[in-house]
C-alpha cells in the first residue's frame, strides 16, 4: 500500500525531523503534526540561552513559521487523547478525529517529579517546555534563593544561567561528581569544581521532604541538612509519555518498543525520539536514549522507513552541555570497562578518551574541545586505531589521527 | 559590486584548513571564513554559525561541507545551505577567485549569483 498520509504525533524535534525528512525524501502525500504547544521548538536552549533571556521564542523555533506552508506541512495545535492504530486515527482532546496511513508517535518525556512529601508542592518547578522556562525566569533576581534537584544536564545548566541572574543556586545531587558515566570520571570532576568557582553551593544528598511557609520553601535532606529556597527546580530526569501507545494496545516497556526502523508494534504506527526504545529482533531492549541528536536521528530514520527507503546510518551517540561559560561534549561511551586516555594542558584535563583492548576508540569527551570530539566521533564510527601517547598530548590536533 | 581583495595565496591555506578574514579586513559588517575544501577549491562564508554563536573557520572540515564545532550544524560550503540542524538558516557565501597563485575574496558577492 502506498502511504498517502502522515500524522505524526508529537511536534519536538523528533517529530519535526521526521516531518522535514519526509518532504525532504520526496514525500507529497497529507503531512501534519499535532502538538499541544504549537509552532515546533528547540529545547536545549530552555535551559541556557532561552532562559538567561538572549534568545527569544522565535530565536529556538526549530524552523521559521513560513516554513510549514512552503513545505505544506499542516500544524495542528493539540493534544492526542487516543489513538486507533487498525483504523488509523487520532482523537484530539476538542473531540476531532483525523486519519492517516501511517502514524508516528514522538510523544516524549516529561520530567520526573520527585516522589517525596511535598515533590509535587505547588511551585516546585520543572524544565521541559518553554512555559517552564519562562515561569523560572519570571521568579529569577539578584539574591533570590533557587535550589536545584539533580546535577545533571539542565541542573548542572540551569544553575550556571541562574547566576546570571545573580541568584544564590544551591545544586543538590545524590552523586558526588556528577556525569561520570557521560564523560569520565576527570572530566566529571573538572567540570563539577567549576560551580564552586562560579559561587554555585553543590550539595550531595537525596531530599527527603520539601514543606512550605512564609518564609519560602525548605529541602530536608537525608544528611540531615536543610535548604531554604525561594524557588525549587527538579531536574531529575524523566519519563517516556507511553499513555496513547499504551491505551492502543502497542508493546511498551520504559517507552513504545520499535524495531530499528522506528517501527512499533502495529505496522501503521512507527515511534521516535526520547519516548521510543528500541528491541532488536533478538528481543533485547536497548536503553532508551534521550539527547538532542539521537531524537534528530531517530525522526530522519523512521521517515526513510515510513517511504520504504534505505535507512540512513548513524554514528556513534553524541550530546553537548553549556554552562559556566564551557562548552561540554561526549561522544560514544565513556562508562565500562576499557583503557581511560586523559588529555592535559597546563595541569587541567581538556579532553578524555576510552579505549578497549585493541586499542579501538569505545568513547570521547572533551570541555571546549569541538574539534577534538569531531574527530573522536570519526576515530570510533571508521575503527581508527590511535597511539595512546599522541592521544594525551595536546600538541597532537586529533584531527591528524582521524585522517 | 564590491571591489576584491587579495587575501594571500593558496599556500597559505592548507587543504582542509580555513582562515578567517575579520570584518575589519573585508569591509563588510561580519567576519568571513574563507575554506580550502578537499576538492581542492576555496570557498568563502560567513564565519559565525547561523545557529548560535560560533567560528565556522574552526569547524570540521570535509570533502565540500563545514560542520560547526559547537552544535555539529552542517553547510555546504559551495552553496551555504544547511545540510544538518539544529542551524536552520542558509550561510551567506562570498565569491573567491584563484588568480595565478593568489587568493581574491569578494566581500559580499554571492557565489550564487543573486
Amino acid at each position: 500500500m502506498s502511504v498517502e498520509s502522515v500524522l505524526i504525533i508529537g511536534g519536538g524535534l523528533s517529530g519535526f525531523t521526521a516531518a522535514k525528512e519526509l518532504r525532504a525524501r520526496g514525500f507529497a502525500g497529507t503531512l501534519s503534526i499535532i502538538d499541544p504547544e504549537g509552532l515546533p521548538y528547540d529545547r536545549p536552549p530552555l535551559s541556557k540561552d532561552y532562559l538567561a533571556g538572549s534568545q527569544d521564542a522565535a530565536g529556538i523555533a526549530l524552523v521559521p513559521e513560513d516554513w510549514y506552508a512552503e513545505n505544506n506541512v499542516t500544524l495542528i495545535t493539540g493534544t492526542a487523547t487516543a489513538l486507533d492504530p487498525d483504523a488509523g486515527t487520532v482523537t484530539l482532546d476538542d473531540g476531532s478525529v483525523l486519519a492517516a496511513d501511517r502514524l508516528v508517535l514522538a510523544t516524549g518525556g516529561r520530567a520526573r517529579r520527585l516522589s517525596i512529601p511535598g515533590g509535587d508542592l505547588p511551585g516546585v518547578l520543572e524544565l521541559r517546555t518553554k512555559q517552564d522556562a519562562d515561569t523560572l525566569r519570571s521568579l529569577l533576581g539578584p539574591g533570590v534563593h533557587l535550589a536545584i534537584v539533580g546535577a545533571g544536564l539542565i541542573g548542572a545548566e540551569t544553575a550556571s544561567s541562574a547566576r546570571g541572574f545573580g541568584a544564590e543556586v544551591t545544586l543538590i545531587d545524590p552523586v558526588q561528581i556528577p556525569l561520570v558515566p557521560a564523560i569520565g570520571e576527570v572530566l566529571a570532576t573538572r567540570l563539577h569544581a567549576m560551580h564552586a568557582e562560579h559561587q554555585v553551593r553543590t550539595l550531595t544528598g537525596i531530599p527527603e521532604e520539601i514543606t512550605q511557609d512564609a518564609e519560602g520553601y525548605r529541602l530536608r535532606l537525608s544528611t540531615g541538612e536543610t535548604v531554604a529556597a525561594d524557588v525549587v527546580l527538579v531536574g531529575i530526569g524523566i519519563t517516556a509519555a507511553t499513555e496513547l501507545a499504551e491505551a492502543a494496545g502497542l508493546d511498551t516497556d520504559n517507552g513504545v518498543l520499535v524495531d530499528q526502523r522506528g517501527a512499533t508494534s502495529h505496522p501503521r504506527v512507527f515511534a521516535v525520539g526520547d519516548s521510543a526504545r528500541t528491541r532488536l529482533a533478538d528481543g533485547t531492549l536497548l536503553r532508551r536514549a534521550e539527547h538532542w541528536e539521537h531524537a534528530m536521528n531517530a525522526g530522519s530514520t523512521a521517515a526513510a522507513a515510513i517511504l520504504d527507503q534505505e535507512l540512513p546510518v548513524h554514528g556513534a551517540s553524541w550530546f553537548w552541555s553549556d554552562r559556566h561559560g564551557v562548552h561540554v561534549e561526549g561522544v560514544g561511551a565513556m562508562h565500562g570497562e576499557g583503557e581511560h586516555v586523559v588529555r592535559m594542558l597546563d595541569g587541567v584535563p581538556i579532553a578524555a578518551f576510552r579505549l578497549d583492548s585493541e586499542g579501538l576508540m569505545l568513547g570521547a569527551a572533551a570541555i571546549d574541545g569541538g574539534l577534538t570530539v569531531r574527530a573522536a566521533r570519526r576515530i570510533i564510527d571508521r575503527n581508527i586505531k590511535v597511539d595512546v601517547l599522541a592521544l594525551a598530548d595536546p600538541a597532537t590536533p586529533l584531527k591528524k589521527l582521524a585522517r | 559590486m564590491s571591489e576584491a581583495i587579495n587575501i594571500g595565496t593558496i599556500n597559505d591555506i592548507d587543504e582542509g584548513e580555513a582562515r578567517v578574514i575579520t570584518a575589519e579586513e573585508n569591509g563588510t559588517d561580519a567576519d568571513i571564513a574563507v575554506f580550502h575544501a578537499e576538492d581542492g577549491n576555496f570557498y568563502a562564508l560567513d564565519d559565525t554559525c547561523t545557529h548560535e554563536t560560533a567560528s565556522l573557520a574552526d569547524g570540521w572540515i570535509e570533502g565540500t561541507e563545514v560542520e560547526c564545532p559547537v552544535h555539529s550544524a552542517k553547510f555546504c560550503l559551495k552553496s551555504g545551505s544547511v545540510l544538518c540542524m539544529p542551524a536552520t538558516l542558509a550561510a551567506r557565501t562570498h565569491k573567491i577567485e584563484v588568480s595565478g597563485e593568489d587568493l581574491l575574496l569578494y566581500p559580499s558577492v554571492s557565489v550564487l549569483g543573486a
